[in-house]
């Protein structure tokens, strides 16, 4: 083909390898996730928490400057206790941008039926989900670890003695919970988007999937009077999980839970939405009978 | 070799038999691909490009099995779905891009070549308009165009003309006519139309009921039946057949004095008139008439027989 001379011209050139079309795929994705300005917003309201603790860690660090703004020390230590709460904000609000990314990374390509030409093309249809899951990923990284990684870093430069090896679990167990974390949410905003067209609904199905279970785990364990109905809540569950890996001290008395439990129920919870996203995602839709 | 090959292709799909073991070697610089609704053409598209698994029986293109190799086969196939199927989000560019990009392009040849074969599909002045903003017309052109963005070596066009307006399936036709014409892509086209197969198809399978009904070359088949002639005569018919069959015809007579024959080519229609006067035969009607691509989808589909039905067994046949 020719601009000019508009012939068909065939292609001789080279080709890329067959892995860099997962890449491809997440890259196309994150473009078009992060072309909508309710992502950007969202991402500056998430930062915005963490330049709060960036303040609270200069605080905790430097007497003179707790003096002039009439702190006291005693609620401005930079502990597990205090990175648990970092690590619950920044999960959270990476909920509320899963909700948003996720609906428009599948549901583009599943309103105009895009599925039968992208798979058309050299790219398996786990190489498409896995595209799709490094493009969420990706961006749940950008305002979990990322800016935990940030506080460690300004936490380990500011303080006057060497902290972050003494607070090595601490770091770890906040690397650690944001990665099961944003893995967890990715694989089930995914599967919920790969079910529902409407991205206006999908993101709603997506905050039910997480809260209507917690509501059911709840009634569960009240009528049957067992903790293990709070296997359904993944609020909890997570909670109960990073303070366990953070090593804070626990608050949870008689509705304990053991920690494989909460990972048997969230990897199976995340088999469950590679389920989902194995029926939906494909190229032609079989009809029974 | 072929460029597709079937050897008993079986497909099950929900429990029902879509393709029964189809057999056959394609190997038309582009082929038609021509059956009822259900008969399974699409099921077969859908199989070259490895979406089915074959429940018996293989499926070969270009040499490589459609299932195991689909990755392969995939980075040199072309594919127009027949539904909408895009990214009504993105720009038509981008689009093709994408879709280049995914075939194997790195991203710059990606880009150039999305940007030609949107001009060369003419959808050049509309390149940068949202996918979803265009009208059918246009929406089956970027089809095309991200299936030959790459450059792919086999081209496979399901329904390409489907919902396209007298205009627009004329610009399709001809667009697919100058690929074939330019000889480095082989072309796989699936269509009810057989008006469309007919102008750019050199060789046709045709499918009912996940069967082969036929699987010809067109060109081959209107040269073979250029002298069809069909005969309606009074008098010693059997000896006026007999005499016919020493010229080198293929001749089959039918009761009421009908003789079907094909003339090889140093036979002419004259020479009926000579040997029917020597034997004192008349000749009351003479049908001398070419096969077209509607006489070869009829036959196959049972509603003109290629061979006499029961009903119609020939007195008498020599081949």
């Amino acid at each position: 083909m020719s601009v000019y001379r508009l012939q068909y011209r065939a292609y001789t050139g080279k080709v890329t390898p067959l892995w860099m079309r997962i890449l491809v795929i997440a890259r196309y994705g994150f473009n078009e996730a992060w072309s909508s300005k309710i992502t950007v917003g969202l991402f500056i309201l998430s930062l915005l928490p963490t330049l709060v603790f960036l303040v609270i860690i200069y605080l905790s660090n430097n007497p003179m400057a707790r003096a002039l703004v009439g702190a006291g020390s005693s609620g401005l230590a930079v502990n597990a206790r205090f990175f648990l709460v970092v690590l619950q904000i920044q999960s959270w609000l990476a909920l509320v941008l899963a909700s948003w990314v996720a609906p428009r990374l599948m549901g583009f390509d599943l309103a105009d039926n895009a599925l039968p030409i992208l798979l058309s093309h050299p790219i398996s249809r786990f190489g498409y989900v896995l595209g799709k899951f490094v493009a969420l990923f990706g961006s749940l990284s950008l305002v979990t670890w990322v800016p935990i990684l940030i506080l460690v870093l300004d936490q380990s430069y500011s303080s006057p003695v060497p902290w972050a090896a003494s607070n090595f679990r601490v770091i770890a167990g906040m690397i650690a919970g944001s990665l099961i974390w944003i893995a967890f949410l990715s694989v089930l905003c995914l599967a919920v988007s790969s079910w529902v067209k409407w991205r206006v609904v999908a993101t709603g199905a997506i905050f039910a999937a997480v809260f209507v279970p917690s509501g059911v785990g709840a009634i569960v364990s009240e009528v049957l009077r067992t903790r293990w109905g709070f296997l359904l809540n993944v609020p909890y569950m997570m909670s109960v999980l990073w303070q366990r890996l953070l090593g804070a001290p626990e608050v949870f008395g008689k509705w304990d839970l053991p920690t494989p439990a909460i990972l048997v129920m969230l990897a199976l919870a995340c088999l469950a939405g590679v389920a989902m996203l194995n029926k939906r995602v494909r190229a032609r839709e079989v009809v029974r009978g | 070799m072929g460029i597709i090959e079937l050897n008993g292709l079986t497909v099950e799909l929900g429990g029902r038999t879509v393709l029964d073991g189809l057999t056959g070697e394609l190997q038309g610089r582009a082929i038609g691909l021509l059956g009822p609704n259900g008969a399974g053409k699409s099921t077969l598209i859908n199989t070259l490009l490895g979406f089915h698994l074959p429940t018996r029986g293989t499926a070969r293109v270009f040499g490589l099995d459609a299932h195991r190799d689909r990755a392969q086969i995939r980075g040199g196939v072309g594919y127009m779905p027949e539904n909408d199927s895009f990214i009504g989000n993105m720009s038509g560019v981008r689009f093709v891009r994408y879709m280049a990009e995914l075939a194997g392009l790195p991203a710059e040849m990606a880009l150039e070549r999305a940007h030609e074969a949107l001009f060369y599909v003419g959808l050049g002045e509309v390149r940068y308009r949202k996918v979803n903003t265009y009208s059918l017309g246009m929406k089956q052109l970027i089809k095309l165009a991200q299936a030959l963005a790459h450059g792919p070596k086999l081209l496979i066009l399901d329904e390409p003309t489907n919902g396209l307006d007298p205009m627009a399936r004329q610009r399709m036709i001809q667009l697919i006519g100058e690929i074939r014409k330019e000889g480095s892509v082989r072309l796989l086209i699936s269509s009810h139309l057989l008006r469309d197969i007919d102008e750019v198809c050199d060789e046709v399978l045709i499918l009912k009921g996940g069967r082969i009904a036929a699987l010809c070359n067109i060109e081959a088949e209107r040269r073979s039946n250029r002298s069809f002639i069909e005969l309606e005569t009074v008098g010693a018919t059997d000896r006026f057949s007999t005499s016919v069959s020493t010229l080198g015809c293929e001749c089959a007579s039918f009761p009421g004095g009908r003789i079907k024959l094909v003339l090889p080519e140093h036979v002419e229609a004259r020479d009926l008139y000579v040997i029917a006067a020597e034997q004192g035969v008349q000749i009351r009607r003479m049908n001398q008439r070419r096969d077209s691509l509607e006489d070869i989808f009829l036959r196959a589909m049972g509603n003109m027989p290629a061979t006499p039905t029961e009903t119609e067994r020939p007195a008498h046949v020599r081949l």
